[in-house]
């Protein structure tokens, strides 16, 4: 517990679509130092990239839960594409179907934020907390990839790619 | 023109005319395909940047979201590429070239945790490459059709500058050189019964 405690009074806050005010390799090291060898490897198993994969096998039914909500709405939305019929989006703000695909993004991921300060709720300092924020900071790093010269790269990496090889 | 070796013989002009005349019959023919070639360049050109338009078009609407291609943790080209042009042969100002048909693309489904903005941007992407392959393939048309038009040119030079001149003169000139003969032979005629009638 005191682990805890000393971890996360030694990490900076987290607000929604800020820059990332730490590496991800810093957090990891500052965790594996404080923390137990039982709770770094459940930490370190956890990832909001791989939530199906890993999420289900940790003790957090909660995020397990909300990941699946979300992956259910998903394919909604995409059954409604294909099938051409108004979606019906149980966990997710209606109003995502009517966003771009980059605030449609955003959305989700404020939306996944906001539910991972519902699950920390009343849990301060504990392990919990610690594996919700490396979630949230994950989250971040992901929000400060979505950027344009980036995504420029990316599309004419496919839609041009002999040019890519040319220069 | 001074090189233009000929015999002056009748036969020899009639060769001459009939040259002329086929010359005079196909010169309207190479003119006319000169222009259609050129007014189907022109259509095909207008058409690609037609499809450039829509390109840029696209492009456009694009720009609001494409940060989002940027999210690291999904690589969209694996989701996507082109496997082959599809396209069909067709005449075009008696020319064969192919037409666009569509693109063949090598794609991979995506699964239930694919995020949602891989499905927008997967539309996007096909499209934009179709439309770029189709603007390949009409350069590759007119890349044909340019060569197929110097060829047609060059022949309406020939015709223009060199044959029908050529043969044009050289009627003249044998018409000429025949009526100075047939002179020479009248003139001498005279020469010889005046000479005899003398006698």
């Amino acid at each position: 517990m005191l682990n805890e405690v000393y971890l996360m009074s030694s990490l900076p806050s987290l607000s929604f679509n800020q820059t990332p005010p730490m590496a991800l390799e810093e957090f990891r090291n500052m965790a594996k130092s404080e923390l137990s060898a039982r709770s770094f490897k459940v930490l370190d198993q956890v990832s909001m990239r791989d939530m199906v994969g890993k999420g289900r096998k940790t003790k957090l039914k909660s995020l397990s839960k909300m990941h699946s909500g979300l992956l259910k709405d998903i394919s909604e939305i995409r059954n409604s594409r294909t099938e051409k019929r108004q979606a019906s989006l149980a966990h997710l703000p209606a109003a995502v179907l009517e966003l771009n695909p980059l605030d449609r993004e955003m959305q989700i991921i404020q939306w996944q934020w906001e539910n991972l300060d519902a699950i920390v709720s009343g849990k301060s300092f504990t392990l919990t907390e610690v594996i919700i924020y490396k979630l949230k900071l994950q989250s971040l790093f992901r929000m400060h990839s979505f950027s344009n010269e980036r995504g420029e790269q990316v599309l004419d990496s496919v839609v041009n790619p002999h040019n890519k090889k040319e220069d | 023109m001074a090189s233009l070796k000929i015999k002056y013989t009748k036969t020899e002009r009639a060769r001459q005319k009939k040259i002329l005349k086929v010359s005079e019959r196909m010169l309207p023919l190479f003119e006319a395909m000169e222009k259609s070639l050129m007014a189907t360049i022109l259509s095909i050109s207008e058409k690609i940047e037609e499809i450039r338009a829509a390109i840029e078009k696209n492009r456009r609407a694009v720009k609001p979201w494409l940060d989002v291609m940027g999210d690291e943790w999904v690589d969209v080209s694996q989701f996507i590429s082109v496997n082959k042009t599809i396209t069909h042969p067709v005449d075009v100002t008696g020319i064969r070239v192919q037409q666009f048909e569509r693109v063949d693309f090598n794609e991979i489904p995506v699964n239930e945790v694919t995020p949602l903005w891989v499905d927008d941007a997967l539309i996007h992407m096909r499209e934009q490459l179709q439309l770029l392959a189709e603007i390949k393939c009409l350069e590759e048309q007119i890349k044909l059709l340019e060569e197929e038009l110097l060829d047609v040119r060059a022949r309406v030079k020939l015709f223009e500058n060199r044959r029908i001149p050529n043969a044009k003169t050289a009627i003249r000139n044998i018409g000429q050189k025949l009526q100075d003969d047939e002179r020479l032979t009248i003139a001498t005629a005279k020469v010889v019964k005046t000479s005899a009638v003398k006698r």
